[in-house]
């Protein structure tokens, strides 16, 4: 992977070829080793190194970019040239930005070599964990186990230069049975591969996979639910994307106001709801500039801060604070449209959770469901995050504070603004990575009326 | 060998031809590529790997977009460019070792890499060897020598940046070209993929695959209620050149985009119930996709995707039985489809590319397969549906095209409206959402038109239909003729672990389904 002396080599070489006055260099490189397994066997596994630069060069607001991933000199002057060819042709844009200058950026490296380092040998003896439990209990295992490591640079003209690193590690598993008719799911994203615990996560699934035979079909309609910690992340995780500024302004929000203006500073849920970015806590391993997390999110891979974040030191955020609005999302145009401070990108979240247990909260629930997990989770309203998907891999009846039994799989049609809204109780916060999405730090949760619009009978 | 010098060389030049690794009009692959593949198929030979193969291969993607939005506080018209070009070079080797794969990958493309990534995938085939389910079985393939590319008139990276940049001007302006137009968007995208594969069976196959994409959008915004609506006009993705592009007719497409989105944000909801729908093919397409191209995947079937994608409702034991559809449902797989965005001359196994039919008069009749998967259902050849979307991805089984036969000559579109009492016509791809087993599914479309009494009325909106996937397909009763069939599809369809994204064309002609329910969404 590349080094900070290796990074500074690059920049210093692509600046050299430079003649125009703007020029932003992001540099972004990794290694991953995965195995996948399915069917108690392990199926495909990859040892993968890549590394990728972009370069966008910009004389008076006229802007052009290219990546490449060849890095030798001749290469790196063609680049330079294509950019400022393509920006000779491109009308001026006119929301481009100046280009930052020197920037301190936050230690926050949290980078465990031990991730870097695991390949097949490491990783294996989970994945032998997870099929030797599956198949005592005469059951199916299948899944997947990456660590990847990056290391990030971004540079310009103006002599700002930021460099990080990140590691992250993810094991999963789908426990079925031998004639497919149940299953279950767990999984643990870790920055230390050491903090996987493979035995833990198989243990999970089997028994979520043996406890639901035979469910029962209930009808379609508004359900209290208990989400576990997956299941409220794989919802609240697309909220970021609603923060923006400019959309709530502009009326294209749920944060905008009927007749104009937006519902910054309103109480739009209940007093225990506080969603922040968190970059800098310590289950995240994170770059120091603005961007999501997690590798392949949106700044682990180095991908020059993104989210409008261009290179500015991340930083932490509070979205909502004891139920109200207290901060939108500012790129550093529209806050200088508007007259603000830009705001880190709303990623890193961390939905601040209780003290109670799954168990407590099960206890606390008279009749309703437990949802493990969503799946395929889609769009249906941008503006009001309306979101349809399944849940999967274990779903149970709770009656009088006990779980009663398996059910059937649902679709759900739902937002999770109104789901926070609706939320009556929180369990503890832990890091999450459900199917779809890099996943964020999120609590268990109580929620009334669920609305659950029809039955799905996928195992 | 084939130098650095050379590569840099061709990566810089502008026009298509001249970035070749092969010579336009040669049959063969280029011979310095070749020397670089046989390193790796010597190295893993001597490793006592029992198989290999190489992907070298060479991406460039340009894409130019341009948006018309209010500058904040003036309201002022602001157009905001954005034009990027770039690409990618690597390669990623696959071998067999003690019976399992392994998979390793660089981007530093030179004849020592080569070797020490090759040691790496070996290294990895024989470390997973202790957890295998079975031995990998390989179906036989034939060895092949030749060089195939997408059918192109114009290169589009030869097609100078100023044409684009005012064709999509003249098309954002035409969309934004009204008051209540609040912002609008066009973007055009061209995509080389240039890839050279070697197997230990004895294939060098080197190809060239093109694509073109385009999109118009439009938004409205009512401040008042706090309400805003889109609309899009999407042109068929195609493997294709430039030629392609006067077809889509972007800028008169702008103009009704223009229309529509206003027509749109004032659109009553629908009311919800049961109501037969006409599904226009780029609508259509995605239902195809989601229902029975991911369906009818043997790989799910068989429980490899179990953890991530999922697996299918349609289990081995429903081949050549099971009832999907209505009798008028015929499905085809297929990589040789003119323009489809999955159309190649082989596959990353080395197969070449097949048609094969999957649903014959509404009965599952064949999956898609690839190599190491054919012999679980005792069948002799893969079907040619193996594919990495990078040289960094590890190649695995993805979708051919999968495409709806037409119905009868003489059934026009108007035939199938001017049956319904009570329906709705749905127009461009919305939300999607479909489980893990392929059975229950909800689309929404880009636009919404109530159909009364044999007659198409006037928009609506807030439209989701959800079904099961057989009980829809049992439902349609009438196709238009092949007159009406067109192919649309997508450039990242996610499957597998890492995810990785195919492309994929689903063409059809407007398609009838009966009763079906339908819900009122946000």
């Amino acid at each position: 992977m590349i080094t900070k002396e290796q990074a500074q080599k690059l920049v210093e070489k692509v600046l050299s070829f430079s003649t125009f006055p703007e020029c932003d260099i992001s540099i972004s490189s990794s290694e991953r080793a995965s195995i996948r397994f399915a069917l108690n066997g392990i199926t495909t596994s990859g040892f993968t190194v890549s590394q990728s630069m972009s370069i966008t060069s910009v004389k008076d607001g006229q802007t052009g970019s290219t990546t490449l991933d060849e890095f030798d000199d001749a290469s790196l002057k063609a680049a330079v040239q294509q950019t400022e060819t393509l920006a000779r042709i491109s009308p001026a844009n006119p929301e481009r930005e100046e280009p930052l200058d020197a920037q301190k950026y936050p230690d926050i490296e949290n980078y465990a070599t031990s991730t870097a380092a695991a390949r097949n040998q490491v990783m294996i003896p989970h994945v032998q964990s997870i099929i030797e439990g599956a198949k005592s209990s005469s059951l199916v295992a299948a899944g997947f186990f990456e660590r990847a490591a990056s290391t990030a640079a971004i540079a310009n003209k103006k002599g700002n230069f930021g460099y990080g690193r990140t590691t992250d590690a993810y094991l999963s598993t789908t426990i079925r049975n031998a004639d497919g008719s149940s299953s279950g799911w767990a999984s643990q994203p870790a920055v230390k591969i050491e903090d996987i615990d493979g035995a833990i996560v198989g243990k999970t699934a089997i028994e979520k996979c043996l406890q639901w035979k035979n469910p029962k079909k209930l009808d379609p309609g508004k359900y209290t639910v208990l989400l576990e910690p997956t299941a409220v992340g794989d919802l609240v995780q697309l909220m970021g994307f609603s923060m923006q500024a400019r959309a709530a302004e502009e009326g294209r929000s749920f944060l905008s106001k009927k007749g104009g203006g937006t519902l910054l500073g309103d109480k739009l849920f209940p007093d225990f709801i506080t969603l922040r970015t968190d970059p800098k806590n310590k289950l995240y391993s994170v770059l120091p500039w603005g961007g999501g997390g997690g590798f392949g999110g949106g700044g682990g891979g180095g991908r020059g801060g993104g989210g409008g974040g261009a290179g500015m030191p991340a930083g932490n955020a509070t979205w909502v604070e004891k139920g109200v609005v207290k901060s939108l999302f500012y790129d550093r145009y529209y806050a200088r449209s508007a007259g603000k401070e830009p705001t880190p990108f709303p990623g890193n979240l961390v939905l601040e959770g209780g003290s109670k247990s799954l168990a407590e909260l099960i206890a606390s629930v008279e009749r309703g469901l437990l949802v493990t997990r969503f799946w395929y989770i889609r769009s249906v309203n941008q503006q009001t995050v309306q979101l349809t998907g399944l849940t999967r891999d274990g779903l149970f009846l709770i009656e009088n504070g006990k779980v009663t039994g398996p059910v059937v799989n649902f679709r759900f049609n739902e937002s999770p603004v109104r789901m926070l809204q609706n939320a009556v109780a929180l369990g503890k916060p832990v890091r999450v990575r459900g199917g779809e999405g890099q996943g964020m730090i999120a609590p268990s949760m109580v929620v009334k009326d669920f609305p659950f619009t029809s039955l799905s009978e996928a195992v | 060998m084939l130098s650095r010098r050379t590569f840099i060389q061709t990566s810089s030049a502008t026009a298509l031809a001249s970035r070749l690794f092969a010579a336009a009009d040669s049959t063969k692959p280029n011979p310095e590529l070749e020397t670089l593949g046989a390193v790796a198929l010597a190295e893993a030979k001597k490793l006592k790997a029992t198989y290999c193969d190489i992907r070298i291969i060479r991406y460039r993607r340009q894409f130019v977009t341009v948006r018309l939005n209010p500058e904040r506080g003036t309201g002022k018209t602001l157009e905001v460019p954005n034009i990027s070009d770039g690409g990618s070079f690597g390669f990623g080797v696959r071998v067999i070792a003690d019976g399992s794969w392994g998979f390793a990958a660089s981007p530093i493309v030179t004849k020592a890499e080569i070797a020490r990534i090759t040691g790496e995938a070996v290294a990895v085939a024989k470390a997973n060897a202790v957890l295998k389910s079975r031995p990998v079985q390989l179906a036989p393939v034939k060895a092949y020598r030749d060089r195939w590319q997408t059918p192109f008139e114009r290169d589009p990276f030869a097609v100078s940046i100023e044409e684009k940049l005012e064709l999509i001007r003249t098309a954002a302006a035409a969309a934004k070209k009204d008051k209540r137009v609040f912002s609008a968007g066009c973007n055009i995208g061209f995509r080389s993929e240039d890839k050279y594969f070697a197997s230990s069976e004895g294939s060098s196959i080197q190809q060239l695959n093109l694509q073109t994409s385009a999109q118009v959008n439009a938004t409205a915004v009512d401040q008042a209620k706090a309400l805003s609506k889109t609309r899009r006009y999407v042109p068929p993705p195609v493997t294709a050149g430039y030629e392609f592009v006067p077809i889509m007719n972007l800028v008169e497409n702008a103009g009704r985009v223009r229309e529509e989105v206003i027509e749109h944000l004032n659109a009553p909801p629908v009311t919800a119930g049961k109501k037969d729908l006409v599904l226009l093919p780029n609508h259509l397409w995605l239902t195809i996709h989601e229902s029975l191209g991911h369906s009818t995947e043997l790989d799910r079937a068989l429980g490899y995707e179990a953890n991530y994608a999922g697996t299918s409702f349609l289990t081995t034991d429903k081949l050549g039985k099971a009832r999907i559809g209505s009798d008028i449902v015929n499905v085809w797989g297929d990589r040789t489809t003119d323009r489809g965005l999955a159309t190649v001359g082989y596959d990353d196994d080395g197969v070449k590319a097949t048609k094969f039919p999957i649903i014959e008069k509404g009965i599952f009749k064949h999956y898609q397969t690839i190599r190491d998967q054919a012999h679980l259902i005792n069948e002799k050849e893969s079907r040619g549906c193996c594919f990495a979307d990078n040289w960094s991805s590890v190649p695995f089984q993805r979708m051919p095209n999968v495409w709806l036969e037409p119905g009868k000559p003489t059934t026009t579109l108007d035939d199938l409206i001017s049956g319904i009492d009570d329906g709705i016509l749905i127009d461009g791809d919305g939300s999607f959402s479909i489980d893990q087993q392929r059975y229950n599914f909800q689309f929404g479309g880009d636009a919404y038109w109530a159909i009364k009494n044999g007659k198409k009325a006037g928009m609506i909106s807030q439209v989701g239909y959800q079904a099961r996937t057989t009980d829809f397909w049992q439902a349609c009763d009438l196709i238009a003729g092949p007159a009406y069939w067109q192919q649309w599809g997508a450039t990242n369809d996610g499957k597998g672990e890492p995810a990785q994204s195919n492309s994929v064309s689903h063409g059809c002609s407007p398609t009838r389904f009966r009763q079906i329910n339908v819900i009122q969404t946000d």
